[in-house]
């Protein structure tokens, strides 16, 4: 596989993840344990680029959530950036390329952006932010986790996953 | 190979101007803040918005079809005497000299959900400036009140729920006796979303099970939309001030779609203002 059609089939499955976020938001719950596949493919994209690259795309996205859910602007963009950076980092530097740590690093990424949102953001206090963190971040990580898991697994070909190693 | 790639300086540049222009967006005024987010939904978002909303679309049609066969039923046999109604609403009014009262009208909208930790606290209409809807427009469901349009872009606006800490709305008792201002409760569990009424004089004691509608001070929400149920005393300043607990008459959660009560001419005040001196 050359380097441009490589690149050609990464972007795809980005892309195939951003518009699966919104086609199927739908038809996947509750919002708040539905897997996040937009942040999915920040994860996905940050585990194979430069951090500042990763930072960048992670601003980006964060730019569009807020606009989305203009609740605490900024912090989406704040957050997004700071997982995107340390997702590309810590995967060079301490992640195995396999789908499983992979899925514990989507799981982290998802509890790490909703801490700095929730804490940075400032509109919520006590009570509500220990019920989301406790109870709804878990389960929506989870549930992003495996979404993720799934990707890598269905696209290994495409995101040169290991599989079994 | 590590230190090549992972500690360029290029990448600190970036994660540093991020995290900068973040707080650079955290700090600056909302109306600049509001500006971006409009700016962003009306370039970039508008084909994923359309998108979240045909599928939306897609997955409600079903359930909508058969609910409204069974409304337009019920609505068959209100009509047979609403005729009669009208008339008889038309000639009172002419005896107390009234003018029609909340003569705006309303708009349907459906509801695209975001993801994310916030997510429980706006929402994302598909009704926007087009449709006539503004800032501050009030957003209702069947059940009662909802939130209210925060910012509206020409297709979609913005809404915030009760949900959202900032929510407030002045509420009364049917019967006018008892007002206070209604506001999100703190959470005490992981499913309990509630309202608080406050600012009740001591002396006015609201009994569980006591429905709350909007007062229409404020000129916000027009009076009378449905609120929540009472479902006791929340705490008290001993002598001074009771605040209770409300049930919400309507679930964030349980919405699909939702109506916006769109007046551009609305005016509460002087809906009443021709019958003041009868």
């Amino acid at each position: 596989m050359t380097w441009r059609s490589e690149r050609i089939r990464v972007a795809l499955v980005l892309g195939l993840l951003a518009v699966g976020h919104f086609a199927l938001r739908p038809w996947l719950g509750s919002p708040r344990i539905a897997p996040d596949l937009l942040f999915l493919a920040v994860l996905v994209y940050a585990v194979r680029t430069r951090p500042g690259r990763a930072a960048v795309a992670g601003f980006l996205i964060g730019l569009l959530s807020d606009s989305l859910n203009p609740v605490a602007f900024g912090s989406a963009m704040l957050a997004y950036a700071v997982v995107g950076y340390l997702a590309a980092w810590g995967k060079a530097v301490f992640f195995a390329d396999n789908p499983a740590v992979a899925g514990g690093l989507f799981f982290a990424g998802v509890v790490i952006r909703d801490v700095l949102v929730l804490l940075w953001g400032g509109h919520a206090a006590g009570t509500t932010v220990f019920w989301q963190l406790a109870l709804w971040t878990p389960l929506q990580a989870l549930t992003t986790a495996i979404s993720g898991v799934l990707v890598l697994l269905l696209f290994r070909e495409s995101l040169h996953v290991r599989v079994g190693e | 190979m590590a230190p090549e790639r992972f500690s360029s300086r290029w990448d600190t540049l970036a994660i540093v101007v991020c995290v900068l222009l973040a707080i650079a967006a955290r700090a600056v005024p909302a109306s600049v803040q509001d500006a971006v987010a409009s700016a962003v939904r009306r370039t970039i978002a508008v084909p994923l918005l359309a998108l979240e909303h045909q599928t939306e679309l897609l997955r409600s049609s079903r359930a909508r079809l058969r609910r409204l066969v069974s409304e337009r039923d019920s609505a068959l046999v209100l009509a047979i005497r609403a005729d009669a109604l009208a008339e008889e609403n038309d000639r009172l009014r002419e005896l107390l000299a009234l003018r029609d009262r909340l003569g705006g009208r309303a708009v349907a909208a459906e509801v695209l959900r975001q993801s994310g930790p916030t997510a429980g606290l706006t929402l994302v209409l598909t009704a926007g400036s087009s449709s006539g809807v503004r800032p501050l427009t009030p957003m209702v469901a069947p059940g009662g009140l909802l939130g209210v349009v925060r910012s509206v872009d020409p297709s979609y606006s913005v809404a915030v729920l009760w949900t959202h800490p900032d929510f407030r709305v002045s509420a009364m008792t049917l019967d006018g006796s008892v007002f206070g201002l209604v506001a999100p409760a703190p959470a005490s569990g992981p499913e309990t979303m509630l309202l608080q009424l406050t600012g009740v004089p001591y002396r006015d004691l609201v009994p569980p099970g006591t429905r709350l509608y909007t007062s229409g001070f404020g000129g916000v929400y027009p009076r009378g939309i449905p609120i929540g149920e009472v479902l006791g005393v929340a705490r008290e300043q001993e002598g001074v001030s009771r605040t209770y607990l409300v049930r919400p008459a309507v679930h964030p959660g349980a919405v699909a779609h939702v109506i916006l009560l769109v007046a551009p001419d609305l005016d509460v005040a002087a809906a009443f203002e021709s019958g003041g001196g009868t």
